[in-house]
């Protein structure tokens, strides 16, 4: 299927953190051809066999990890007036809340707008609120919001996919659809292979939150090989080049003292022999992403990471080029079609 | 057409200062054969909408059509898109907006270094414009080019969509809604002559009314617009200025008018009588065409008459329906008594 066809219909559902159900039912559709997999309530990861598996024991395990929650807000509180006060789950980006727009997760999804003190009444409006000083305006009272709306309820913004120039797009939560995404595409790459490992596919939740879907989810699959798959800083303007990747210019495979060597090497050697073009990111530990997680799950799990370059990370505009999620796809299926 | 079907197919058309030509088109082709209709030099529509009734006074009634947005500045080297802001856009509101450019409407999205990356003051300060750019997934100045030029318009991506039961939000709502609120009153017919003005470049100035209200010469004028109500939580009571569902906004002054007093108080008398809500602004703010219509020549009495906006020149400003109904039936019922004065 089209990559931007895919993002289309994984960027709009819901997923913040502890509310991965929709976005994970909406993957789970596109994976039905590959396998088996059921999201899991006590969890909230989503957890997917590819068809082939082996419980004997004759073959081994790797785990292809996205996590599927995306960043946003928990209501905490409704004023008199039926505005909505949040707290953030995940790292929220203050620049981007005012006059944004958002779906509230209630017993409905209800739509609202971020708004702060109005500008005539700021002293001075450079000064970008907190999370705490915005309001949610869902143009109810009080009384008919209480009737949607429990506090605990999640918030995502909203934007729905659009195409840049070329093979770019930006929508909101493409960190990490565009993650699982790639592994969709992996799977469907590998259809019809015969191949020598099970590979299960963790749709991990509360990423966003510490890494915690990871934790549960590696433990329950007990890979004996591990992939992070997340997005990565891409350069725009303003960053520092020695920071990032660039778009285009292919997977992110990680090399990291927490990583395993051997497998960052084996991945940039499949992807010279494939002519799959590639960028290494260096990391000095921990790498922020769920493989932090999956290396010390059990008795030790040997994981890398394969990130997909983006920019603007954490607002409802992120920017990612669709080759990159194409080419992760390749290298992973080639990676695992050559496994052992 | 339902003024609000209308006021959709207006908000949904780009139109920033300068360069209204769309709405225009738009307005134009919905009162041909209501009105005598001209264009003046700066863009402006004049429309004589003939009454059933004469009289030796005129009475000239304005939107206007134009919206705050931006204006391309520069291309970088690395294709991204340098921008200033046109008319008065909040730096807080900007960044990770979608954004629409130029007659091609390409879409874009503004950027900035990672959250992950900032430093220092950097996440707690606003952007500014000049540091702001938008990126339309070009890589190189030569391909931007070809899809984007120097002093193309910009205008913020609309998602019209109804908040609530009865709230509307949508960029451009002012003053798209004073232009329904006017196609609506051309549509059902005036009882006098009226000239309706739907003017260009208020949001850089006042510049379009300047220019109409010297060519209508009217004795009297109302100005239909979209108000700040700041009726939200983070408001103080006193510093509400006007709020939602409280009705049409009749203000005493702002920072550009005092008010003509015998059309203020006519216009709370034909609320009391009519049943129509209207509230005043409870704050000297804001400001609009009446700044420049109320000292055109030798002068015009003049009167404003707003829908409550909350978010005002954002992609997010909010209205209830309530009060544009509310608007347009004080419209209606003033224009008819402010010939019989």
């Amino acid at each position: 299927m089209d990559t931007f066809e895919i993002i289309s219909r994984l960027s709009p559902a819901f997923g913040v953190s502890g509310e991965e159900r929709q976005a994970a039912d909406a993957a789970l559709e596109l994976l039905s051809p590959y396998g088996e997999g059921a999201f899991d309530k006590k969890t909230g990861n989503t957890v997917f066999w590819r068809f082939g598996r082996e419980t004997d024991g004759s073959k081994k395990t790797v785990l292809l990890d996205a996590h599927i929650d995306e960043i946003g807000f928990i209501v905490t509180y409704i004023t008199d007036d039926g505005f909505l006060k949040v707290a953030p789950v995940g790292g929220i980006d203050r620049r981007m809340l005012l006059a944004s727009e958002v779906t509230v997760f209630g017993k409905e999804c209800v739509r609202g707008v971020i708004t702060s003190t109005p500008p005539h009444l700021e002293k001075d409006n450079k000064q970008l609120p907190e999370v705490s000083d915005i309001y949610i305006d869902i143009g109810y009272t009080a009384e008919k919001a209480k009737k949607v709306i429990t506090l605990g309820d999640k918030v995502s913004v909203v934007n729905a996919p659009v195409k840049l120039l070329g093979d770019r797009i930006s929508a909101k939560a493409l960190d990490d659809r565009c993650g699982v995404a790639a592994l969709i595409k992996t799977l469907e790459l590998l259809k019809g292979e015969s191949l020598d490992v099970n590979v299960a596919l963790l749709l991990s939740s509360k990423e966003e939150i510490g890494e915690m879907g990871a934790k549960t989810g590696a433990f329950d699959i007990k890979p004996d090989i591990a992939i992070a798959v997340d997005v990565s800083f891409a350069y725009t303007q303003g960053e520092d080049r020695e920071e990032c990747g660039e778009l285009e210019k292919g997977p992110m495979i990680g090399i990291s003292p927490s990583l395993s060597r051997e497998l960052s090497h084996s991945l940039i050697e499949c992807a010279e022999k494939n002519g799959i073009p590639y960028q290494l990111e260096i990391m000095n530990g921990k790498t922020g992403t769920n493989a932090d997680e999956m290396t010390v799950s059990r008795g030790g799990v040997k994981t890398v990471t394969v990130s997909i370059p983006q920019r603007y990370m954490h607002t409802p505009a992120e920017v990612i080029d669709t080759k990159d999620i194409d080419n992760t796809a390749r290298l992973l299926a080639c990676f695992i079609g050559g496994l052992k | 057409m339902d003024m609000f079907t209308e006021l959709e197919a207006l908000c949904n058309i780009n139109g920033i200062s300068g360069d209204e030509g769309r709405v225009r088109d738009y307005i134009l082709s919905q009162i041909e054969g209501r009105c005598e209709v001209t264009v003046d030099p700066l863009g402006s529509i004049i429309a004589l909408c003939k009454g059933k009734k004469k009289s030796d006074k005129k009475l000239m009634i304005s939107a206007h059509m134009d919206e705050v947005g931006f204006i391309v500045t520069y291309i970088t080297s690395d294709g991204l898109i340098k921008f200033a802001p046109v008319g008065g856009i909040d730096p807080r509101i900007v960044f990770g907006k979608r954004v629409v450019i130029g007659d091609k409407q390409i879409c874009g999205v503004v950027g900035g270094k990672a959250l992950h990356h900032l430093e220092g003051e950097e996440k707690s300060r606003a952007v500014p414009f000049d540091k702001l750019y938008i990126d339309i997934g070009a890589d190189s100045k030569e391909q931007a080019e070809r899809y984007v030029s120097l002093g193309d318009s910009i205008c913020f991506d609309n998602n019209y969509i109804t908040l609530g039961k009865d709230r509307l939000k949508s960029k451009a709502i002012d003053d798209r809604a004073g232009c329904a609120v006017m196609l609506d009153m051309i549509r059902q017919g005036v009882e006098y002559d009226t000239f309706f003005t739907f003017v260009v470049q208020e949001e850089i100035g006042l510049r379009g009314s300047t220019a109409a209200a010297y060519t209508v010469a009217p004795d009297y004028a109302i100005v239909l617009e979209a108000t700040t109500a700041a009726d939200i939580p983070a408001s103080s009571d006193d510093k509400r200025v006007c709020e939602l569902d409280k009705g049409a906004v009749v203000s005493f002054m702002d920072r550009s008018t005092l008010y003509d007093k015998t059309l203020y108080s006519l216009a709370f008398e034909t609320g009391r009588q009519e049943n129509i809500p209207v509230q005043t602004k409870t704050m000297v703010a804001g400001g609009n065409d009446a700044g420049a219509i109320h000292r055109s020549r030798g002068g015009v009495m003049t009167a404003a008459i707003s829908v409550p906006c909350r978010y005002l020149h954002s992609p997010s400003c909010v209205i209830s329906k309530n009060d544009l109904v509310s608007v347009r039936a004080l419209a209606g019922e003033l224009s008819k008594r402010i010939f019989e004065l």
